[in-house]
């Protein structure tokens, strides 16, 4: 007898949460889908950073993408950029790359959102989590965190403008809360036994003059030449 | 002013002095090419605190970043340099036998200490005006231009100086470091003063700012309060604080000032010491 109401309680159970796994999955393939024609694009971007150890005045380069994973970035002067939710990668979240979990569904700004966590299948990156708030009428990722495995974190907050039938990022604002680990220098006696200090602040990035889909070469991305003012990735 | 050229001419007429601008040349040349050779492996130390996190572009490893790199061993190099002859400016005359013939002419001891002082602080000057050429001269062909990063290795804390503000900051750099320098130039003076010969100021001086840099640099609560007080500490920090954003200079004054007071009293010193010193034994 208990057995049959064990049995009946997981047939209770269990479909919500299959059709919850089901919706998960087809947040990130409506996004998939809706970039699918994305082939590269090429913006300004303008980063200024508002962190108190890291000064630095406003900087501005040339950034290229091209589906899936390449990145270039150009630029005459010294140039730091965030790795983790810097730029827009619609091919970032593939459904089969990670384990996907519903989390909630709620209302932000008068908007719809709706809360995914992904755990990747394979280490990748030292990334632990990332969790995603996505618009489901425009299928956007408005926000999302990234958790890493040595202990960052990082928080973007993305908005889109419409640029050749593609929604793109204008504005993204990263939130980072990081460890800062002294790996050099002289070290205090009671160094080893402290916690490190962690580092937190803004980084508000600008982008404009997109030019999508005009046919950027892989060698495009394999040069690096002499110059020193390009990275790719 | 006579009197000071006449020193002067006597100094830069003596083949030792120009061991240290030899020195200098040779330590320069053979860092900045070591760093062009190993630019990756220096780039990759500087920056790993950052790597996890951002992608990097552009000309970090330049002519101004390989010049603030240098002047780091300044405390260091540049002291014992400076000792070469401020510690042997008063003392070789006495090795040699000349302080008799000299004390006997017209021009009265506080003129010729002062000459000789003035000397000292001049070969200073120069010395390190001359680093500054060399590591200048020779890093902007060798690396370029570009924005300077300084940081602390291994922290997360770093200041971008754009370009354009560069050389006039790298000129203040090296006029503060001139200043710092003459700190050494009193000591090694006043010592040298003291001394008959040119080996006890030269190890006299270097003795002491080694142990105050020891003294600076140790992690205990008793020596960290200590530091403020160590001309060493501001020896070091009145250059660096050019390269800082913003530039403090509240701290610069206070530190270019307490620089001038040890200079003063140690100058003092040397010129009573040298007013009552005894030739006649």
């Amino acid at each position: 007898m208990k057995k049959i109401g064990l049995l009946f309680l997981l047939l209770i159970l269990l479909p919500p949460r299959i059709q919850a796994q089901e919706d998960a999955f087809h947040y990130l393939d409506a996004i998939e889908k809706k970039y699918t024609g994305l082939k590269d694009y090429t913006a300004e971007v303008r980063v200024h950073f508002d962190i108190e150890t890291f000064k630095a005045p406003d900087m501005q380069a040339r950034l290229f993408y091209k589906a899936p994973d390449k990145l270039k970035v150009e630029s005459k002067r010294v140039f730091f950029f965030p790795k983790e939710g810097g730029y827009f990668n619609p091919s970032l979240f593939k459904k089969e790359d990670f384990e996907i979990k519903f989390m909630e569904h709620s209302i932000e700004s008068s908007r719809k959102v709706v809360k995914l966590k992904l755990t990747p299948k394979k280490a990748k990156r030292n990334i632990q989590e990332f969790v995603l708030a996505i618009d489901p009428e425009l299928n956007l990722i408005r926000e999302m965190d990234v958790t890493q495995l040595d202990g960052r974190e990082i928080k973007a907050v993305i908005d889109y403008g419409k640029f050749d039938g593609f929604e793109l990022p204008t504005h993204i604002q990263l939130r980072i809360d990081i460890p800062s680990f002294e790996t050099e220098g002289v070290r205090e006696f009671d160094q080893l036994i402290q916690k490190p200090k962690r580092v937190t602040g803004t980084i508000e990035m600008t982008y404009s003059n997109y030019k999508v889909n005009s046919g950027l070469s892989d060698e495009f991305f394999k040069e690096t030449g002499s110059s020193p003012g390009k990275e790719r990735r | 002013m006579k009197l000071f050229w006449f020193e002067t001419f006597k100094t830069f007429s003596r083949w030792r002095t120009y061991i240290s601008f030899t020195v200098i040349a040779l330590i320069v040349i053979i860092t900045e090419v070591v760093m062009k050779l190993s630019a990756g492996e220096i780039i990759y130390r500087m920056l790993r605190p950052f790597q996890k996190d951002f992608l990097i572009s552009g000309n970090i490893l330049n002519a101004w970043f390989v010049t603030a790199f240098i002047m780091n061993s300044l405390h260091i190099h540049i002291p014992f340099l400076i000792t070469l002859v401020a510690g042997d400016i008063v003392s070789s005359e006495a090795t040699s036998g000349t302080i008799r013939f000299l004390l006997i002419r017209p021009p009265s001891r506080s003129r010729i200490i002062t000459a000789k002082y003035l000397t000292a602080l001049f070969y200073t000057a120069g010395l390190v005006t001359f680093f500054a050429l060399v590591c200048v001269s020779l890093g902007l062909p060798l690396f370029g231009s570009g924005d300077l990063i300084t940081h602390h290795y291994g922290k997360f804390d770093i200041s971008f100086i754009p370009e354009s503000e560069i050389p006039l900051r790298i000129l203040l750099a090296f006029i503060a470091a001139i200043w710092s320098m003459t700190v050494v130039t009193s000591i090694a003076f006043l010592f040298s003063t003291i001394a008959e010969n040119s080996i006890g100021p030269i190890i006299g001086t270097m003795a002491v700012v080694i142990v105050f840099l020891v003294l600076g640099n140790l992690p205990l609560d008793f020596f960290r309060s200590l530091k403020p007080y160590l001309f060493t500490t501001h020896m070091m920090n009145l250059w660096q604080q050019f390269l800082n954003l913003p530039i403090p200079w509240e701290e610069i004054v206070r530190s270019a000032i307490i620089l001038g007071l040890h200079n003063a009293c140690l100058f003092l010193i040397a010129f009573l010491i040298f007013r009552r010193k005894d030739i006649k034994s």
